[in-house]
């Protein structure tokens, strides 16, 4: 995006033109290093966006500036605004509308719980329904959770929390079972039993899908199924700004704006339950994100303020193909498996640069390197390499159409013929890989507050499997969910306040600290109105 | 900061390395003439300083005149439970020795036989370090020479507190040491004639039993200079709230507000303008941004409506909603009162209740004219204070901040 745009690559017109006119792309050459590639080029590495957090439960802990910046703000809202909000009483209090928020819900009201679920935007909007390409869980003969487990763990570089990624792995076969109950479809063979497929960096065929949209098919029937519960309470449009606390600094409910009316209201809960997602819409490193529009990290905020340790938070994965042209798709996933049947990268001097089926992190470094050194497309605010669908497309006539067909449609978006032009392609931030530190039922190191999905961190270590978001978000939801609504039977809280944000603002002040932002900020920043002109302008789209 | 009872040499819980500094002097000194040791007190002009302000002279001297029936008791108050007073707890936990030793002085200077330390169960580091720390001087050769000068066995008994907050009034505190529930008793008779088992007892706070020792040792004129202005001795304020620093401050009598806010406090948090100040821990009227400058004594500060108490400064800013901080400690003296005096027992709970509707803003006109009404005919009729506290600070966040009330209204 904007202010990485520099005008040291080649144009879009001069390097389509290098591509057109060549016929013949021979592997790179591999003679890279990976460790310096990385540490030269991917943007977990680059030192100067990396701080030491000097306030709160991971103070010395090293962090991604813009979300230190998040971590070390000032509160968004003042006792005085609380001044005639109405509490209202619930058990337990689940905070996002995705595909964990949800799980946690209906497993709660399962359980006996009055659930009341708010969601920043609508039920559904979230990052769930943008996973394209399946579930893991080893339901395969010859397949066992030990071996998904050793995946997991071997792809996280050995960072993950062992006893999490047990009870994920552990919970894959019961989960599938459970969406199923739930209503969801999953692309069957002729007797009926699951397709399975392979992800990468995997020792077996353990991803189940449907169709290349299986996010979008789960979100659709747990809506439905928490739609259609009497004893969950969904409220759209009412973000949480702040959590609530009790005498003991435990969490004891949040505050919930609601969008509509511009008003405050306490929800005093015996469980608070935070399904937020991640962080994409803060686009960390100005890179465009595969993100919904309310991934701005809220939860991290809420969470950290009230003592929640956090980790990890210098870890992310960039996916190697976003949509890098026409801007205002920028960001926008192009599935991996474009790459696996053999599609090519190529640099504006038409050369191929790296082997395409590298891990992600490793393929994303390249292209910023090739666009770094100036051997990519630049110029304004566009800037990537080639991800060569005509070259696919003319190895394998008819290919995309009957296998990408969401690729298609996104090509006629474009206005792109894709089975002709290649895609201008650029890292897009995909996923954090860290978060809040949570036991084996999502609980946070604060008494009350559960966090579940990509908001908690520990199970991906430093990097993801494909196919363990999907599972994890239901199967910590559904733990989260459980033990939440057994605190129904505890006596409530007798008090509740912001206290915390007092004890908060009294140590930003004696570090120090610009209270000048103030989080969480529900929304991306270029949407939010009242900002400087300049900032607008440097968010906004422009033409080549 | 001229520290007295925060000094460092008056911290930890070695006896003997209290009594190779400066410890034990003042006993020495009281052993060696009883007789002087209540009119020094009088010249030094120490006062109550749980709340009350009262000359301590005074009560020891009612106690001291008072024949043994057959026992006297030294009651030593440590019950603290007021919303933001913190100051007891943090003297018996980190300084028990110059406690005792000043309670020694005055069981020596009233003939007193038996004294409790009787402290809020909440506080398990006050109970530990003082249950130890008397265990050492039992054992120290002062010990039995107060015994030789009572000429009788002396008894030191460390109880925890019910834990209720009407426990720390004088005859709660009485009833809770002979095995009753606190319940408050009507006066006369007064403690020092008639208290535990009808045998005349002395109740002093713990900050100013703390005291009496440096008074022995360091004479009435040191004690008087470190006071500002007329004010005598320093007092322990706790600073809490929408402060940078808050926490307890040892400072001269009658410093001003003003200056522990700002000098000591660090100034208001985010730079923010001051609204109130709850003092005394919540039982009396607000201070506003008026009041500044009021030496915090407690003379000047009852000149102005309202009363030192504990020393507790709870600092409110704008920003902080004025409601929804009475309503908490109204909830508090809801929770708090024994049901003894049905004007408490259904006052405190009407009150608490009509202020949370107003809070939530779920109350109309009518609720917040309820309020007025109740704030004119409840004080004065219940047996303590409790009724009155909470009223009082109702009535004064009424009159100078009607109109957050009214707006926190329903439309």
């Amino acid at each position: 995006m904007s202010s990485k745009a520099n005008n040291n690559g080649i144009s879009y017109q001069q390097a389509l033109e290098t591509y057109l006119n060549k016929n013949e792309f021979p592997a790179a050459e591999l003679s890279i290093d990976e460790t310096s590639l990385l540490e030269e080029f991917h943007p977990d590495h680059r030192q100067e966006t990396i701080e030491t957090l000097q306030v709160g439960p991971n103070k010395g802990e090293r962090c991604h500036t813009q979300i230190a910046r998040f971590l070390q703000a000032d509160s968004r809202i003042d006792a005085a605004d609380l001044a005639g909000a109405r509490i209202q009483k619930t058990d337990v209090l689940v905070i996002g509308g995705g595909g964990a928020g949800c799980a946690a819900a209906l497993t709660a009201a399962e359980s006996g719980a009055k659930v009341i679920l708010a969601t920043k935007l609508r039920l559904g909007d979230s990052n769930t329904v943008m996973a394209e390409g399946g579930i893991q869980a080893s339901i395969e003969k010859g397949d066992t959770p030990q071996a998904h487990y050793n995946d997991t763990y071997k792809a996280g570089h050995k960072k993950g929390k062992k006893e999490l990624i047990k009870k994920l792995v552990m919970d894959g076969p019961e989960t599938i079972r459970w969406l199923i109950q739930q209503g969801m479809q999953f692309d069957l063979n002729k007797f009926g039993d699951l397709l399975t497929r392979k992800a990468g960096g995997t020792s077996a065929n353990r991803v189940v899908y449907f169709r290349d949209y299986t996010g979008l098919e789960m979100m659709r029937s747990l809506r439905e199924a928490v739609v259609n519960n009497s004893d969950i309470d969904v409220w759209d449009y009412s973000p949480a700004v702040e959590l609530l606390s009790n005498e003991s600094g435990h969490c004891a409910g949040a505050i919930i704006s609601k969008l509509q009316n511009g008003r405050y209201v306490q929800i005093k809960a015996r469980a608070v339950i935070i399904a937020t997602g991640g962080i994409g819409r803060v686009h960390l490193n100005q890179f465009p994100t595969s993100n919904h529009f309310g991934a701005t990290g809220d939860g991290l905020v809420l969470a950290y303020r009230l003592g929640a340790k956090l980790r990890d938070l210098d870890s992310f994965q960039y996916h190697p193909t976003g949509v890098a042209y026409p801007q205002h798709l920028s960001g926008t996933l192009i599935t991996e498996g474009l790459r696996s049947s053999g599609a090519y990268m190529i640099n504006a001097l038409g050369e191929r640069f790296v082997d395409e089926l590298k891990p992600r992190d490793i393929v994303a470094a390249a292209i910023i390197r090739e666009c770094r050194e100036g051997r990519g497309v630049g110029e304004g605010c566009v800037e990537g390499v080639w991800l060569d669908t005509a070259g696919l497309e003319a190895r394998n006539p008819g290919i995309l159409k009957q296998r990408f067909p969401k690729l298609v449609q996104l090509g006629l978006k474009s206005q792109i013929d894709i089975t002709k032009t290649p895609m201008l392609i650029y890292p897009t931030l995909h996923y954090q890989n860290g978060g809040v530190v949570i036991d084996e039922n999502g609980l946070s190191s604060v008494p009350g507050l559960y966090c579940v999905g990509e908001v908690s961190g520990g199970i991906h270590g430093r990097n993801r499997l494909m196919g363990n978001a999907l599972l994890e978000i239901i199967s910590f939801g559904r733990r989260a969910g459980g033990i939440a609504a057994a605190q129904r039977k505890n006596r409530g809280h007798k008090q509740i306040s912001i206290d915390h944000i007092s004890n908060l603002r009294r140590e930003l002040m004696q570090h120090g600290m610009p209270m000048t932002t103030k989080s969480p900020i529900l929304f991306p920043e270029y949407a939010q109105y009242d900002a400087t002109t300049e900032k607008v302008n440097n968010f906004g789209v422009c033409d080549l | 900061m001229n520290e007295v009872l925060l000094h460092l040499n008056s911290m930890g819980n070695n006896l003997a390395s209290w009594l190779s500094i400066f410890g034990g002097l003042g006993l020495k000194k009281a052993l060696s003439d009883p007789d002087s040791i209540i009119p020094l007190i009088q010249d030094a002009g120490l006062r109550g300083l749980g709340g009350s302000g009262f000359p301590a002279c005074k009560k020891w001297q009612f106690v001291a005149d008072q024949q043994a029936n057959p026992d006297k008791y030294l009651i030593c108050n440590g019950n603290e439970d007021e919303p933001g007073t913190f100051k007891d707890a943090y003297l018996l936990a980190e300084t028990p020795h110059q406690i005792i030793e000043g309670a020694l002085i005055a069981a020596v200077a009233n003939q007193i036989n038996k004294i409790v330390f009787y402290i809020n169960p909440e506080q398990t580091k006050s109970l530990d370090n003082i249950r130890s720390a008397v265990e050492q001087w039992q054992q120290n050769d002062l010990f039995a020479q107060v015994e030789k000068v009572l000429d009788k066995p002396l008894s030191i008994r460390v109880m925890e507190s019910s834990g209720h907050y009407i426990g720390g009034e004088e005859t709660a505190a009485i009833e809770s040491v002979e095995g009753n529930f606190p319940f408050p008793r009507g006066k006369p008779p007064f403690p020092a004639v008639s208290g535990v088992h009808g045998c005349p007892t002395l109740i002093n706070n713990v900050e100013t039993l703390a005291n009496v020792s440096h008074i022995l040792r360091n004479g009435a004129k040191w004690y008087q200079d470190l006071g500002r202005g007329e004010s005598t001795g320093t007092k322990i304020y706790c600073l809490s709230g929408d402060v940078l620093n808050p926490g307890v401050y040892e400072l001269p009598m009658g410093t001003p507000l003003s200056e522990l806010i700002y000098t000591y406090g660090g100034g208001m948090l985010l730079g923010k303008k001051l609204k109130a100040v709850f003092t005394g821990g919540a039982s009396s009227s607000i201070l506003t941004p008026k009041d500044l400058d009021v030496p915090l004594d407690f003379d000047s500060v009852r000149e102005r409506g309202s009363s030192l108490g504990t020393g507790a400064m709870i600092v409110v800013s704008e920003g902080t909603g004025i409601v929804k901080r009475v309503t908490e400690y109204v909830n508090f003296y809801a929770h708090s009162s024994c049901g003894q005096c049905p004007p408490c027992k259904t006052g405190t709970f009407y009150i608490s209740q009509l202020l949370n509707k107003i809070d939530t803003g779920q109350a109309s006109t009518v609720d917040l004219e309820s309020l007025v009404e109740l704030c004119k005919i409840l004080p004065g009729s219940g047996r303590c204070h409790l009724l009155d506290g909470a009223i009082k600070i109702v009535d004064s966040s009424l009159h100078h901040f009607i109109d957050e009330y009214k707006s926190s209204l329903k439309a």
